[in-house]
């Protein structure tokens, strides 16, 4: 029916931007506190109006901390960093690892497949801090503790089941018809891996990869442990806003909003990939 | 018509704005009598599928007004249509086993299960499926699966069944064999049934009148033979039928009493003037230019007429099929005989005014039909 | 022969699929595998293509056992019943995939590829991916792309199966002439009775587990092993009719609708034994009453089919028999009429077994009016 009435569209709307505004209230509100200075986010009331201040970027950019106790070093520019290349690091050779491992067992179905799939996928299960008492005592005497080499491999426990998992979903969802007929048309088992099979999983890659890095990026127990200030990553960084004389709530979002704008710029740049997915569609034909 | 079960009336069906989006259903309007069997036939994207789903309620009428029972139900939800729907794609509760799927509708009318019990039992056998009743969908195949989603909707009471291609999945055997037995069940209880189904021999085994849809255009709603003997425009003439019309352009001449019939390759056909009815002939020299079809069948080997080469002769037992190149395209022919030619062979052909369709050119109308010429 | 097979079996967890099915197709020759669903013959071709290993028996191609050999190293060509196009690849880079393989040069690759695309009526659509082009073209695309390196052994597997009716009707007429002109060994897989009888130099017809019958058309049309595969082909099927063969004054005859048929000399072995007559509903005839051989029959319903007009009339033991005539041709459509079958065109099966009857001096004659 055309005839939907201005009623009826007007309070769609309304429920819509309700609904937006909901989920989307937090980060409105820790972007408008890094904006300001901890006097105005704790005046009571609260008020949406004062003056915005770029004193908190300033401060976690340049690395000095102004409080009522003195300066204070903070190096969140260089946590920023330990995220990027720790997450990033992760992910990459979570990919490595993962997509072959998936292709594997999404194609090959061979004795005790399914058990290895459940038993990587049960690392996710363990309690962190179960495994972390062990690993860290090892790590020292292997000295790994402290190095990114090391940090990285403890984050695939949580970076490679997940890749492996959904990657694998994609593969099986390829017709292995479409697999015969490139290895009939005379091309080897690696180029068919390479020209069909990997494009199209690359949403279920792409998907993987994306929610891999999120995860890796919001870890904080393994850091916590294993890294020390000039390898930690921003969730432990953040812990130094809690200072002596306060929690600087300001610098704690303008360190919030800094740190989502990786992750945001990942997500948007995977999207690409995620929508040629989509409309490459049937792949099941 | 009095007594119509369903009547559509200039319904469109637009996905996207009206007026904008894709026109899928273009102004179709129908009469459905009771205990009708109709049949929606088309290729796919013809908008035969969305036609049978703005009757069932699943797609919104975008224009135009469904009647069905004498209630005009286009805004109506499906549930208040009283409609029963098979689906193609089976469609069965997946947690519950097949007796159970097919006698859901039942349960909800508290019949007893006796009842209930003999009800399924005699549609199960109808479709086959009386040794399956106890397993769950996941372990059936296709062809079972929508046998029992189409046992589900034919145990319903309701005003209007309307099947959506439902025996796709079937083998050609099973399926000959369920078209009879089909017919039988619904026409044996006087039910009212709209099909869709994309299958001439399906749309012809089974249906009372054939609604033949292209471009979400009716081109033509009419009885089997009726479709047959007069299309009603080169579409039709070519849709319906296996294997299809022959259809050629040609240049209608007078060549010394005799109307004469040039063929694109050179090939002409010469009849006797009074070989066609007065206003024929007037209409055909009136064109000039006509398109002229002619059924397979129709079309005869013989010591004279028009030059054609072999390209195929398949035999198929019962029948041969021999294509063979003619007039810029390829004829065939079917003999019922088996046809002793080789390919390469020259053959002389003959069309038979009797036989003839004859099309307008520029809009694909039919202009006279072979059994009213002469 | 460039195809052999010998004693091949597969099964797949505890379903037996193949049973030992042993075959030899010489070169040039078209073979159809024709079967129902679940016969094996899509595995059996998956075999010989070689993305699936046989579970025991040998598989020859040209000569060359194929055991231990990986499907891009055997020179076939397959089409799938799904066409199984790479939907991220144009039709162009779908049909040259087997030439780029075979690293041959772009401008070889684009002229061979623009070739076999207008002899299948596609070169207008090649930029187009998949999802861009109708079933038919997809089909053909999948055609084009087995054809596309010349392959000498070709697997079609159903390839009709998912196009609407007159297109499958046009690729029929149109495959044995693009067929030959390859030069090559085909298997052609299908479920069609007419594509098998149009297609095929031989047929091979496919049951549970194996090949029950193998032969050209015309031997399975007319001489089928079975009841089963008697009933396979043909469209109205073959009616079957119980009978129990006596001896009359000049031989062999049998009781139909109270009157005595004669049958075949030949099969006086069956006489006393529980049969079943095989008559094809083109081989009876609407006859005047007094003609040789004519009995009544009582006229219940007539369809049109395919050209045929499609009659079902009841004998006077209420056994039902469908009778066909050429379409146009005259015949009673109501009450009662008398037909008379054509009983060179006969067949006795076992009823207990379904197997025909005296092997080989049954009716080889054609049918003829």
């Amino acid at each position: 029916m055309d005839q939907t009435s201005t009623l009826e569209k007007v309070l769609r709307r309304v429920a819509i931007s309700l609904v937006i505004l909901f989920f989307m209230f937090p980060i409105f509100w820790i972007v408008l506190m890094s904006f300001q200075t901890n006097e105005t986010i704790l005046r009571v009331p609260p008020s949406i109006v004062f003056e915005p201040t770029l004193s908190n970027y300033v401060a976690l950019i340049t690395g000095r901390l102004e409080t009522q106790a003195g300066t204070l070093e903070v190096n969140f520019m260089s946590n920023l960093w330990n995220s990027l290349f720790l997450s990033a690091g992760s992910v990459a050779v979570g990919l490595i690892l993962g997509i072959p491992a998936a292709y594997a067992f999404g194609r090959i179905k061979f004795r005790g497949s399914e058990d290895i799939a459940f038993t990587l996928l049960s690392f996710r299960f363990a309690p962190p801090l179960l495994v972390l008492l062990p690993l860290t005592i090892y790590f020292q005497k292997i000295g790994l503790a402290d190095t990114y080499f090391g940090l990285i491999w403890v984050y695939q426990l949580i970076v490679l089941p997940l890749i492996l998992w959904i990657v694998r979903g994609y593969f099986e969802d390829i017709p292995a018809d479409i697999e015969y007929a490139y290895r009939i048309a005379g091309h080897s088992w690696f180029s068919t891996f390479r020209k069909v099979a990997l494009p199209l999983a690359m949403p279920g890659i792409a998907a993987a990869g994306l929610l891999a890095f999120i995860f890796a990026w919001n870890n904080f127990i393994f850091a916590l442990v294993l890294a020390s200030a000039d390898k930690q990553p921003v969730t432990v960084g953040a812990l130094a806003f809690v200072t002596a004389s306060g929690i600087q709530y300001g610098q704690v979002a303008a360190g919030i909003v800094l740190s989502i704008l990786p992750t945001l710029a990942l997500a948007l740049y995977a999207q690409r990939y995620l929508v040629e997915g989509l409309s490459l569609g049937a792949v099941k034909g | 018509m009095n007594g119509a079960v369903l009547r559509l009336e200039n319904v469109d069906k637009f996905y996207g704005a009206v007026g904008h989006g894709v026109h899928a259903v273009r102004n179709v309007s129908m009469d459905v009598g009771k205990g009708d069997i109709i049949a929606l036939l088309g290729s796919s994207g013809c908008g035969k599928t969305s036609t049978l789903r703005m009757i069932a309620g699943f797609e919104e009428t975008s224009r135009g007004k469904i009647h069905l029972s004498g209630r005009e139900v286009q805004t109506l939800p499906p549930v208040k249509r009283h409609v029963a729907m098979a689906f193609e794609g089976y469609s069965l509760y997946p947690t519950v086993n097949v007796r159970d799927n097919i006698a859901f509708a039942l349960k909800a009318q508290r019949l007893p299960r006796s009842a209930v019990n003999a009800k399924v039992a005699e549609v199960a056998e109808m479709l086959e499926i009386g040794d399956i009743l106890e397993r769950m969908p996941n372990s059936l195949s296709g062809g079972q699966q929508q046998r029992a989603s189409l046992a589900r909707a034919l145990i319903r009471d309701a005003n209007l069944y309307l099947l959506d291609e439902p025996m796709g999945q079937l083998e050609p055997q099973l399926r000959t064999l369920l078209r009879g037995r089909l017919k039988h069940f619904i026409k044996e209880r006087g039910m009212t049934a709209i099909l869709v189904t994309h299958d001439q021999t399906e749309a012809n085994a089974l249906a009372d009148r054939i609604a033949v849809m292209e471009d979400g255009v009716l081109q033509q709603f009419a009885s089997p033979a009726e479709l047959k003997e007069r299309p009603a425009n080169l579409f039709t003439g070519t849709f319906v039928g296996e294997p299809p019309m022959n259809v050629f352009p040609v240049s209608v001449a007078s060549d010394d009493g005799r109307l004469v019939l040039r063929f694109d390759g050179g090939q002409s056909l010469a009849y006797p003037e009074n070989a066609f009815a007065a206003e024929v002939r007037a209409a055909l020299f009136a064109r000039g230019q006509v398109v002229i079809g002619v059924r397979p069948y129709a079309v005869r080997r013989s010591g004279t007429g028009a030059p054609a080469n072999v390209l195929t002769n398949q035999w198929l037992g019962d029948q041969s099929h021999v294509s063979a190149s003619f007039a810029k395209g390829t004829i065939i022919l079917v003999e019922h005989d088996r046809a002793h030619v080789a390919i390469g062979d020259r053959i002389l052909i003959e069309l038979s005014p009797a036989d003839l369709h004859v099309f307008d050119p520029e809009s694909g109308m039919a202009i006279s039909h072979g059994r009213e010429l002469a | 022969m460039s195809i052999q097979l010998s004693d091949v079996r597969k099964s797949f967890t505890n379903d037996l699929v193949l049973d030992g099915v042993s075959l030899d197709i010489p070169t040039g020759e078209t073979l159809v595998l024709f079967g129902p669903s679940g016969a094996g013959k899509t595995v059996l071709l998956r075999l010989i293509a070689g993305v699936i290993d046989p579970d025991g028996g040998r598989i020859i191609v040209n000569g060359a056992d194929m055991e231990g050999v990986v499907p891009e190293d055997r020179g076939i060509g397959m089409a799938f019943q799904n066409f199984a196009l790479f939907p991220h690849m144009d039709a162009h880079a779908n049909i040259a995939s087997p030439l780029t393989a075979r690293r041959e040069t772009r401008s070889g690759i684009k002229a061979r590829v623009k070739e076999v695309a207008t002899l299948l009526k596609i070169d207008h659509v090649l930029a187009h991916r998949p999802m861009e082009l109708s079933n038919g073209q997809k089909q053909r695309t999948a055609l084009g792309r087995a054809l596309a390196a010349e392959p000498s052994i070709l697997l079609l597997d159903d390839p009709l199966r998912n196009v609407d009716a007159k297109l499958r009707f046009e690729m029929r007429l149109e495959l044995p002439r693009l067929l030959k002109e390859q030069n090559a060994t085909v298997i052609f897989v299908t479920q069609d009775y007419k594509e098998a009888m149009a297609l095929g130099d031989r047929i091979a017809v496919m049951g549970d587990s194996g090949i029950v019958q193998i032969g050209t058309p015309e031997e399975i049309y007319l001489r089928p092993s079975s009841t089963r595969i008697a009933r396979l082909f043909g469209d109205p099927t073959i009616n079957l009719l119980d009978v129990v063969p006596e001896i009359g004054a000049h031989g062999p005859i049998i009781q139909l609708s109270g009157r005595e048929i004669a049958i075949s000399g030949s099969y006086a072995g069956a006489v006393g034994q529980a049969c079943s007559l095989g008559i094809r509903p083109e081989a009876i005839h609407f006859v005047e009453p007094g003609a040789p051989g004519a009995f009544p029959v009582e006229i219940e319903a007539e369809t049109p089919l395919n050209e045929k007009t499609v009659t079902l009339a009841a004998t006077r033991n209420n056994r039902e028999i469908l009778v066909s005539r050429p379409s146009g041709a005259p015949g009673p459509d109501r009450g009662s009429a008398h037909v008379a079958f054509d009983m060179g065109n006969a067949l006795l099966f076992d009823l207990a077994t379904g197997a025909r009857m005296i092997g080989t001096d049954a009716p080889a004659n054609e049918m003829s009016k």
